[in-house]
């Protein structure tokens, strides 16, 4: 408890230095990656997978990114000491999407953009939790979508989606979220 | 709590129900509310919790991603929620994140989060909850809520609550008035019975029924509880009245004493005792003559019963009379021991002494201890006295037995008097006592005995024993008529005799007559110093005794005559009975003297023929045979003599005068053998001393009988002396006691000599000091001799020193005649006789003595041998001129023989020969056809003196 106790409170400092150094240009982008970073950790505690997600209880969380990955150290740090239940928190970094294999969340680079319907088509129904910062994500079929209002860091969700992928998702966390109807699914 | 014991138990009854009521409810109430209050706290608490839970919960994501708006309008729902007034929602750092307070409420919240936790501040409750995702905290919340509900809630208890106990209670107090009369009515109707039955003290009363429960039974209880108490009551009352019964009535001083003896209840007698004697101390204690001025407690019975109550003895008496009967009961106290029967003198006022019997026990409680003394005591003055009287009378007895018992055994007057004289004064007793006898014929009186103490005061009075009293018209004239006479004071009497009595300083006479039928012989006179001395049973002791000492001394006269009676009767029983004696041994001695002179009689016969037909005989033969016909001759006197015994010699009997010393020389010589020769073998020596006067003149005597008469005194001289002495043989002329001149022969000896006894008796027959070899005859033959010749005997004797007998015989009146020798007795002619005998022996020497005289003897033994032959004879021509028949034979004896004889011839003479034969001389029995009579054995001169007379006696008539 102790140990862990500690750990958190590192984290918790590590987060703090970083949040502090945010008000410069460039560290602005960085302090946005940060927030987005540990949104997407915070994401696997508000959302549910099928039993048949992980074969094994010890079986690690794993966070993909497809494309050239603009969180650089942040998401790294974000995980360490990171677990959602018991499972630890492994971040993987991909460039095709046919290499993506294994993971339960998938970050979608901008970098993809051009081929976000493609992605989409091969992941839906898929227990994997699809998240981007591209404009239209949400309503082409991704479940969450960052967007940032003034310098706030908010995201989009599309419970549709996530009910095609059998992943259930956090009333709390649908309010935080602003809801991408679609149809074709409940809520 | 006193107050409440106090109370009526109605009141207590109240009391209790309403305490009761509200010590239950009181309580309850309480805890109610107290419950009340934690339970709200707790719900609060758990409200508050679960709020603070939900609301972590619902702001989990709005702390994860940092949305404060949401999260504030999350805490504003907290306003639906009255109690709580403040909230607070800390993120990870502890930081406020968002804030909540009610409106109108100042509130300040910790700047940092608090530890997770829940607390109590006045007024309010503070919830901290950790806000936790996935086990990590991520936050805090803060709830403060306020307590106003509680208090409002608990107020509002207070004000329900607080009336509706004291309605309660006061319905209880309302009901318990009306119920409790169930159970205080019996009770306070018990409670008015028990005060009704105390003050009456009537236990016959009884509480009303009630029932059967509890207060049923306790009231059957009490009346069953009266009931017993009447009876016991009842009984009580009865042993009171029987102990007051007894109390009051009985004579006996009866009384109770606690430890101190002080009384506790007494008897009536008991009290009566007491009030008398305390009277008569207060009385005494006046001065003489004043007027009994008796104090309070004196003046009656029943003042001085109060004033006795608690009193001891010592309270009104001293203590020298008190302190032997308190002692007395400290020792009964202390060791429990009663006293029972004790009797105790006690002399009164008056001097007279009085008798009481005391029974003192110990007074004991429940628990056996001791708590004084109880006891009575009784007046026994009569029984005592009666007792004493009884024992006086008793010793009165005593004494007269003892007298009685004493002169009983004394059989002289002059002893029984001196017996009882001095009893009287010893025992009864007097000053002085005597016994006089009186002489009828000389009408006067002899003092005979005089007591020993008071033979001075006699001495004084001229009336020492053998003193003569005159008889004058006084008491002792009337005494000798027979009365007894009592004279209270002999000084008052005129007469010469009491003055006299009177001048020794005598005053109470009595004189008692000794009377035995109807004749007076005597008067016991006692006498004593005081006048009026004697009482009635003194004198009815006196003539008692009297009467008895009469008796007595009549049996003793009585026992005198008898005496003498007796006596003389003794002396003719013993004569009669030694001739009765002596005539037996005669009986036997001519039996015996029967077989000697048979057996001696051929000795005889031979010897004398020899002497007389043998002239060639030398002398010395004819010394023998003149020896052994002397011999033969004393043997003939001495068998003889047997039967003089019994009876005196007849007159005819022959006294020749004799020299005693040629008699004494030839007994000396006879008895050498014994003194000399027979002595020696034993060894011892005998030294005979023949002192013999000379010319003594000749007396007449049977010479074989004095010899035999001293040769008696020599041999038992010689067994007097077994160890040896002096035999002396005296003879010489002296006088008798009778002074007769006589000869006196002396035998004495130095031996053992004869006691007294033996000197009187030794001259009865069968007297003997030998034993077994004496026969008792030797001396009272030796007498028998002696008063045949006239004569006496003397004997001196003393023991151990010897013994004398001396013989008197007396002279011959006219001059000696010389001895007559016996005359020629010629021969008588040759005649045929027949001889009957039985013995062969004595009728050989018959024969042949007969036949030497020429005589033709035919003999025949045995009686009907010589008839048988005697009748041939006399049928043949050769008759026989005479016969000699023995008397006893077998069969046919000699006197059937002499009456045959005679049948068959009258004219024959028959001789009969006999050892009886001086027997039937004497008695003059000859038997009938008998012409001779001889005696055995027969000598040759008799016989032919018998042949001689019968050939001239002509033939009897008949």
């Amino acid at each position: 408890m102790t140990l862990a106790r500690r750990g958190w409170v590192q984290a918790w400092l590590i987060y703090l230095l970083l949040w502090a150094a945010a008000p410069r240009p460039a560290e602005a982008e960085s302090r946005e990656y940060q927030i987005k970073a540990a949104f997407l950790v915070n994401f696997l505690h508000f959302v549910t997978w099928p039993p048949g997600a992980f074969t094994k209880d010890e079986m690690p969380f794993c966070i993909g990114i497809l494309g050239e990955d603009p969180f650089g150290a942040a998401l790294d740090q974000a995980v360490r000491s990171e677990t959602v239940g018991q499972h630890p928190i492994i971040v993987r970094r991909w460039k095709r999407l046919a290499d993506c294999k294994g993971c339960q969340l998938l970050f979608m680079s901008r970098s993809e953009e051009k081929n976000m319907d493609a992605i989409l088509g091969k992941l839906r129904a898929q227990p994997i939790l699809t998240v981007s910062e591209t404009r239209g994500f949400a309503r082409s079929g991704g479940i969450i979508n960052f967007y940032l209002e003034g310098n706030k860091v908010r995201f989009e969700i599309n419970p549709a989606a996530a009910l095609r992928s059998h992943l259930k998702i956090s009333a709390q966390l649908l309010n935080l979220g602003k809801i991408i109807d679609t149809g074709g699914g409940g809520q | 709590m006193n107050w409440l014991r106090q109370l009526p138990i109605k009141r207590k009854l109240n009391l209790v129900v309403g305490m009761t009521c509200f010590a239950v409810l009181a309580p309850g109430f309480a805890a109610l509310v107290i419950y009340q209050i934690v339970d709200f706290r707790r719900t609060l608490v758990h409200d508050t919790t679960v709020l603070a839970d939900v609301l972590a919960s619902l702001s989990q994501a709005n702390l994860r991603f940092l949305d404060s708006d949401l999260a504030r309008t999350s805490l504003q729902a907290l306003s639906a929620e009255p109690e709580i007034v403040a909230g607070c929602l800390y993120s990870a750092q502890g930081d406020v994140f968002v804030e909540y307070t009610r409106p109108g409420v100042k509130v300040s919240f910790p700047v940092h989060a608090p530890a997770a936790r829940n607390y109590f501040e006045p007024n309010s409750l503070v919830v901290v909850r950790p806000v936790t995702l996935d086990r990590k905290v991520i936050g805090a919340i803060y709830l403060r809520a306020s307590l106003q509900g509680v208090y409002d809630r608990l107020f509002g208890s207070m004000e329900f609550g607080i009336p509706v106990l004291i309605a309660c209670v006061l319905a209880s107090l309302m009901l318990s008035t009306r119920l409790q009369r169930s159970i205080s009515q019996p009770i306070l109707e018990l409670a008015e019975t028990a005060r009704f039955v105390a003050e009456r003290r009537d236990y016959t009363v009884r509480a009303a029924p009630q029932g059967r429960q509890e207060m049923g039974l306790l009231t059957d209880a009490f009346n069953l509880m009266l009931q017993q108490i009447h009876e016991q009551n009842e009984a009580l009352n009865h042993e009171r009245d029987l102990l007051n019964t007894l109390l009051d009535n009985l004579p006996d001083s009866i009384y109770f004493k606690d430890r101190q003896s002080r009384y506790v209840r007494v008897s009536r007698s008991k009290l009566e005792n007491a009030f008398n004697l305390c009277k008569e101390r207060h009385r005494d204690a006046q001065p003489a003559g004043s007027p009994p001025n008796f104090p309070e407690h004196l003046s009656n019975l029943e003042r001085f019963a109060k004033f006795l109550d608690g009193k001891s003895d010592a309270d009104f008496f001293d203590e020298e009379s008190t302190r032997f009967v308190h002692d007395e009961e400290e020792e009964i106290i202390r060791t429990g021991t009663p006293i029972i029967g004790k009797v105790e003198r006690i002399t009164l006022q008056s001097g007279a002494a009085a008798w009481y019997m005391s029974t003192k026990m110990p007074w004991r409680d429940k628990d056996g201890s001791v708590i004084g003394t109880f006891g009575s005591s009784k007046n026994v003055t009569a029984i005592k006295q009666a007792e004493q009287k009884l024992q006086t009378q008793l010793e009165r007895l005593k004494l007269l037995d003892q007298i009685t018992r004493a002169i009983a055994e004394r059989q002289d007057l002059h002893s029984i008097f001196q017996i009882v004289i001095r009893r009287l004064e010893e025992q009864l007793p007097v000053d002085f006592a005597c016994a006089c006898m009186y002489d009828v014929g000389a009408h006067t009186l002899t003092v005979t005995n005089v007591g020993a103490r008071s033979e001075t005061l006699a001495f004084s009075m001229a009336l020492a024993e053998n003193a003569n009293l005159e008889i004058d018209e006084n008491g002792l004239s009337r005494c000798l008529r027979g009365d007894l006479v009592y004279e209270p004071d002999v000084s008052q009497a005129a007469f010469p005799f009491p003055q006299r009595l009177a001048a020794g300083g005598l005053r109470a006479v009595v004189f008692a007559p000794l009377q035995v039928e109807s004749q007076i012989f005597g008067v016991m006179i006692a006498a004593r110093r005081e006048v009026e001395g004697f009482d009635s049973p003194d004198c009815e002791f006196i003539k008692q005794l009297s009467q008895h000492v009469a008796l007595a001394a009549h049996q003793a006269q009585l026992y005198t005559a008898l005496q003498k009676a007796f006596e003389e009767l003794r002396q003719s029983q013993q004569t009669v009975m030694q001739q009765e004696r002596l005539r037996a041994l005669g009986q036997m001695a001519s039996g015996i003297a029967h077989d000697i002179n048979n057996a001696i009689a051929p000795v005889s016969l031979y010897s004398e023929s020899l002497l007389e037909s043998e002239p060639n005989l030398s002398p010395r033969a004819r010394e023998y045979l003149e020896t052994i016909q002397r011999s033969i001759e004393d043997v003939a006197h001495t068998v003889a003599r047997m039967r003089e015994f019994y009876r005196p010699r007849e007159a005819q009997l022959a006294l020749i005068p004799a020299q005693i010393n040629v008699l004494a020389r030839q007994v000396i010589d006879l008895s050498r053998a014994r003194w000399s020769d027979m002595p020696q073998q034993r060894g011892s020596m005998i030294r005979l001393a023949a002192e013999l006067a000379p010319d003594l003149p000749m007396f007449p005597c049977v010479e074989s009988e004095i010899r035999e008469a001293l040769l008696n005194l020599v041999f038992n001289a010689v067994d007097a002396m077994p160890d040896g002495g002096i035999l002396t043989v005296r003879t010489r002329l002296a006088p008798d006691q009778t002074d007769r001149r006589c000869i006196v022969a002396e035998v004495s000896d130095t031996g053992i000599g004869m006691d007294e006894e033996t000197r009187r008796r030794c001259l009865e027959p069968f007297y003997t000091t030998k034993g077994e070899r004496g026969t008792g005859l030797g001396l009272a033959m030796v007498y028998g001799i002696v008063r045949r010749h006239g004569g006496d005997i003397e004997i001196e004797s003393i023991p151990g020193r010897g013994a004398t007998f001396r013989l008197f015989f007396p002279c011959a009146t006219q001059a000696a005649q010389p001895g007559q020798a016996a005359p020629e007795v010629s021969v008588p002619p040759r005649q045929r006789l027949l001889l009957v005998d039985d013995d062969p022996v004595l009728i050989r020497s018959l024969r042949e003595v007969l036949e030497s005289d020429g005589h033709v003897v035919v003999c025949a033994q045995g009686g009907q041998e010589g008839i048988d032959t005697f009748r041939a004879a006399c049928a043949g021509r050769e008759a026989f001129d005479a016969v000699f028949t023995d008397l006893g034979m077998p069969n046919v004896d000699g006197r059937q023989v002499a009456s045959a004889i005679k049948g068959i011839s009258p004219s024959t003479p028959v001789i009969m020969l006999t050892g009886w034969g001086e027997r039937l001389l004497a008695e003059g029995d000859q038997p009938a056809h008998v012409d001779q009579v001889l005696s055995k054995p027969p000598r040759l001169r008799d016989l032919r003196k018998a042949l001689n007379q019968t050939s001239s006696v002509p033939p009897p008539a008949s």
